[in-house]
């Protein structure tokens, strides 16, 4: 696995309210971008990654700790796990900012991403995303939740005019609002090839789709693809702060058979 | 003396302060009017009395903040720091010109500040979204306060439903039909794939369903599908009707009731 995370200020904000951790050793990837006055934002979006970075550890240690939330039956103990730590970030940014009354209102978006093996664990909250690229395909695994992208899902405005819309930054779901939020997760399948993309809002309102596939085909590996991301984004305007996590995946086990079939395959190709 | 409204350190306008109090707020019959979602309709008023100037919350739901404390009523002084949601409102004495009496309406930067709603600001958002789409209106609507009555919107009646579906014509899967409801569906023999394909020597992720604004995009996994008898070249839009063949399973897409 080829990983690199780098994250950026920008050209006008004055302060970077995103967070993020990586941990290769568990293969635990989160990324926050947090919201709210003052310096309140970057409050709020470390608070997210630390809770849930310490989430996932004590359960390791700790298989019993109790879930925050329902476990959903669809789910591996993995993607519940993860599902249970971004909704206890939800809780400790809400918490927080009902004991402080200069931290109310304060907010985060969160993606995370937990591989085991070939599965990848997806969890979110807010309007950071998570991509996909295989088969030089870029594809966006998470749903924003936005005003806009809600919109565009019931087909009430096009993407384009979700591109210009005034309303782009409201949010409809994130961290530290109430007491308990509805966070989406998912599970995929991992393969040979695959690029997996988390990135803050100032990646995608910057930097088109295409661009975005195009840096990453073009550089192999994922330091220089991360900072060719960055870079697209500042030469675009760098309105926001800007923050990218890249995974490569160069080799998922692979189960007996298929060693065995490509064992076999293998004299007759050549 | 006059205020100062400023954005990220950018002077956005000045307001003399006179006898009659200054209103700030996201309303456009305010005399500072900031076009934000942050910022409540009549979100803070400032006044002088007996010689002193007073700000006042008036009871906003992001709150008035003075030197990083939140308020509801203060004293204001020179070199007092306000921030109402990103924006910042200075006292400043030197000698104003005429305030402009109803000042052009101040433009936010191409990326605002990011506003999450609750739940009942969430709801009122998407009633009226819903209400402008059963209203006819393709247009975004605009921010909550600036609806301004008028006549009444009946609820929309929900349109019908269609779920986009796969059946299996031929071909060994773990179920006869699928229901193509998630972002990213997998075809192949993984445990996680969505359509799940049995016997030896099938591919983990033979091809992929992708959900995008416009439809559903099959693309290339470890094999190359093919619609209606074509191998395709780069992800394809399914039609209703397709017939998608990869390996080894026939699979007929059509939107059901």
């Amino acid at each position: 696995m080829d990983i690199a995370g780098r994250s950026d200020v920008g050209r006008v904000r004055g302060n970077n309210e995103d967070s993020f951790k990586l941990l290769p050793e568990l293969n635990l990837f989160v990324l926050s971008d947090g919201m709210g006055g003052e310096a309140h934002g970057e409050v709020a979006s470390a608070l997210a990654v630390d809770t849930i970075v310490s989430h996932c550890q004590q359960a390791l240690k700790n298989p019993g700790l109790p879930m925050e939330g329902e476990p959903r039956p669809d789910l591996t103990e993995k993607s519940n796990r993860l599902l249970s730590a971004v909704r206890l970030a939800n809780r400790a940014i809400f918490e927080q900012s009902q004991a402080d009354t200069n931290q109310r209102g304060m907010g985060a978006t969160v993606v995370a991403i937990w591989v085991d093996g070939e599965r990848l664990c997806v969890a979110h909250v807010g309007d950071s995303r998570v991509y996909l690229l295989r088969a030089g395909d870029l594809q966006q695994l998470t749903e924003d939740h936005s005003l806009v992208a809600e919109q565009v899902r019931r087909g009430i405005i096009t993407r384009q005019q979700a591109d210009q819309s005034k309303n782009q930054s409201v949010l409809l779901r994130a961290l530290g609002i109430e007491e308990t939020v509805d966070a989406d997760a998912a599970e995929h399948v991992l393969i040979d090839g695959d690029a997996v993309l988390l990135c803050s809002d100032g990646l995608d309102r910057m930097v088109t789709d295409p661009e975005i596939a195009s840096a990453i085909l073009t550089n192999t590996g994922a330091q220089p693809a991360v900072d060719r991301l960055i870079e697209l984004a500042l030469e675009n305007g760098g309105e926001d702060n800007v923050t990218v996590f890249l995974m490569r995946v160069q080799k998922v086990h692979d189960g007996f058979l298929l060693r065995l079939w490509r064992w076999l395959n293998g004299p007759l190709q050549q | 003396m006059k205020l100062v409204l400023k954005f990220e350190e950018k002077m956005l306008k000045e307001v003399a302060l006179s006898d009659r109090p200054i209103t700030i707020g996201r309303g456009p019959d305010n005399d500072i009017h900031i076009d934000n979602l942050a910022i409540s309709t009549h979100h803070a008023k400032i006044y002088k009395d007996a010689g002193r100037v007073i700000i006042e919350d008036l009871n906003s739901l992001n709150g008035t903040f003075m030197n990083n404390q939140r308020i509801t009523k203060s004293f204001l002084k020179i070199g007092d720091k306000i921030l109402i949601g990103k924006h910042h409102i200075l006292l400043d004495d030197t000698i104003s010109g005429e305030a402009p009496a109803a000042g052009p309406k101040i433009t936010a930067p191409k990326i605002q500040e990011t506003v999450m709603l609750d739940a009942k600001a969430r709801k009122a958002l998407l009633d009226q979204a819903l209400a402008a789409q059963a209203a006819g209106g393709a247009a975004a609507p605009a921010a909550p306060a600036s609806r301004t009555g008028g006549t009444a919107v009946q609820a929309p009646v929900p349109p019908r439903v269609k779920v986009p579906t796969l059946a299996v014509i031929s071909g060994k899967t773990d179920q006869p039909e699928y229901q193509l409801t998630s972002k990213l569906i997998v075809i192949g023999k993984s445990d996680m794939a969505n359509i799940k394909l049995k016997g030896w020597f099938k591919p983990k992720v033979a091809a992929q369903i992708t959900k995008r604004d416009d439809g559903f995009y099959i693309g290339k996994g470890d094999r190359v599908p093919s619609i209606n008898g074509v191998p395709i070249g780069s992800p394809t839009r399914l039609n209703e009707g397709d017939i998608i063949e990869v390996a080894g399973v026939k699979l007929n897409f059509t939107f059901r009731d």
